[in-house]
């Protein structure tokens, strides 16, 4: 398929770039960062969009990603908290934020003999702006950490790996691939209940429990982005629609592409944000800006 | 052979009780209409036999099987379910809609098989949607759209077919074009259980009525023996004429106004 072939050798050229281009000459010790910033840039932005793929598929609602469920609020929370109380990011916090919430976003949604989908994104919104308070409270007593709790919200590729956490990030890192290849199995399961959750349950997919192992697996995916790498926003939220207008809804290909589409377009905003000032501004910034003039090309295509 | 046995099957929400003490057997290759007034239990009864609903209290057996005992998976290859209406949340090609008909048979991660193929061209062929195959599902009418949705249940191989007020929203043409599709596979030896708000379709097409009337059945027999203006009177509070058809001779009902 010509289209698949296209889209490698775009995320490969990214890769490329990624690495190549900077405003500081390559010499050993930057093309190390880099080919590091890269993988986080593929990790974060492929798990990002897979993500958003899989929630808009269950929920069968476009405006779903990620961040909607409240797990990645969660994630920042923890991660936010991590910095002022350690001085830096701390994974597990991050991880048990957003896990935390997610448990009590379903916790909310949960009714007698079920589980609503429609309570499950309205409790993740409100669960969200909560989330949301409690940093800005913690940006408030934070001061001297101000400015990495900032990034952390917006997202930044650029963390330092060293022999302390390397092998951990490493580990996540593989945990995370895991999980969305177990996911990815789930394909039929998505394409026959954007159908409706009726016919789904006549042929057989227990609508419960396959909500419940997306939710919490999506929320675990996400906490495992955001203590890496921050909150980057709108690579789960628009990939997976550029990803349907390439592909078509069927989510054998969309998962799949989502994933090599949001690599590699973190990739390249990740490259833009570290050339396009003097500072490098935060990759979250980058993806919006560059993202939503490119959606409204391709959408009005 | 037996096709369905329900014996004293009870479900409900809460604490309502939305089908009572329901006792009904159905034979193969049998056209069965459900009919009742709105709430009496119909569209429960209709999940309860492919087993999207579980009864509270009672058994279910289908073609001699326990249904509580059996994976939903492998009942779905023996029933298949039509819904009223079906919304495509994304734009699938029809045949890609039909193909989703295979899932009972389907491994995690393995492709499409042959036998998928051959199972989605014959349900094309029988259901006559050929022509809408490549189309996005959602640019067709509602008519042509349950052709696709009564398709996609033929791919799933069933012997039993349920269909919840198929052509409710329907047009004249439509209306007639899926009731003869149904008579159509019903002679071909699949078993049909449609329920139906329009006692008139019901009563040319089924061979038999079950009358549904506050979670119980009131009375099962021939559109002859079921359609009676002191029957419906009594179960819908409404009066009617009752005259036959006059080409099949079957009752049909008529209101009168005013």
């Amino acid at each position: 398929m010509t289209k698949t072939a296209l889209i490698t050798i775009i995320f490969l050229t990214s890769v490329v770039i990624g690495i190549l281009v900077g405003p500081t000459p390559l010499d050993a010790q930057i093309l190390q960062l880099r080919v590091w910033r890269v993988i986080l840039g593929i990790f974060a932005g492929g798990v990002l969009a897979f993500c958003g793929c899989l929630l808009q598929g269950l929920f069968g609602n476009p405006l779903v990603e990620p961040y909607t469920l409240g797990s990645a609020s969660g994630a920042a929370l923890g991660a936010a908290v991590g910095i002022l109380v350690f001085g830096a990011i701390s994974p597990v916090l991050a991880f048990f934020g957003s896990l935390g919430v997610g448990f009590f976003v379903y916790t909310i949604a949960r009714i007698e003999g079920g589980l609503l989908r429609d309570r499950l994104i309205l409790a993740g919104v409100v669960m969200s702006f909560l989330c949301s308070s409690l940093v800005m409270i913690v940006m408030v007593m934070g001061g001297r950490e101000l400015y990495e709790i900032l990034y952390l919200l917006m997202g930044y590729l650029g963390i330092i790996i060293n022999d302390s956490n390397r092998l951990m990030i490493i580990a996540l890192i593989i945990i995370a691939l895991g999980l969305v290849a177990f996911l990815y199995r789930f394909h039929r399961e998505l394409d026959i209940i954007s159908q409706g959750t009726e016919t789904a349950a006549g042929m057989g997919i227990n609508i419960q429990v396959f909500s419940l192992i997306v939710f919490f697996s999506s929320a675990l995916l996400v906490g495992l982005v955001v203590s890496l790498v921050g909150a980057i926003g709108f690579v789960g939220l628009i990939i997976p629609h550029v990803s349907k207008l390439l592909f078509g809804p069927k989510h054998r290909f969309n998962l799949g592409a989502s994933f090599i589409l949001g690599a590699t377009f973190l990739l390249l905003a990740d490259t833009l944000s570290r050339i396009i000032t003097v500072y490098e501004l935060p990759v979250g910034v980058v993806t919006s800006l560059v993202g939503v003039p490119f959606f409204i090309y391709l959408y009005k295509r | 052979m037996i096709a369905f046995r329900a014996k004293n099957v009870s479900f409900r929400y809460d604490v309502k009780k939305v089908v009572e003490d329901v006792t009904l057997s159905l034979t193969e290759s049998e056209f069965v209409g459900i009919i009742g007034p709105n709430g009496a239990g119909k569209s429960t009864m209709l999940r309860l036999m492919c087993g999207i609903l579980k009864p509270v209290t009672g058994e279910i057996e289908l073609f001699g099987a326990e249904l509580s005992g059996q994976p939903q998976r492998k009942v779905a290859q023996r029933v298949a379910f039509v819904p009223q209406e079906t919304h495509f949340a994304l734009n699938f090609a029809v045949e890609e809609v039909i193909m989703t008909g295979r899932y009972p048979y389907q491994r995690p991660f393995a492709r499409e098989k042959k036998e998928d193929f051959e199972a989605v061209n014959n349900a094309i062929n029988v259901a006559a949607v050929d022509d809408l195959r490549k189309r996005p599902v959602n640019s067709l009418s509602s008519g042509e759209r349950q052709r696709v949705v009564i398709a996609r249940a033929l791919a799933q191989f069933p012997q039993l077919l349920l269909l919840d007020e198929p052509t409710s929203h329907l047009d004249l043409h439509h209306q007639y074009a899926i009731m003869e599709l149904l008579k159509e596979l019903n002679a071909r030896g699949l078993t049909v259980v449609i329920v139906h708000h329009d006692l008139n379709l019901a009563s040319l097409y089924c061979q038999r009525l079950v009358l549904m009337h506050r979670g119980r059945i009131k009375a099962t027999g021939t559109p002859h023996e079921l359609i009676k203006r002191r029957i419906l009177k009594e179960v819908y509070e409404t009066e009617v004429l009752v005259m036959e058809h006059p080409e099949k001779g079957v009752p049909q009902v008529f209101l009168r106004s005013g």
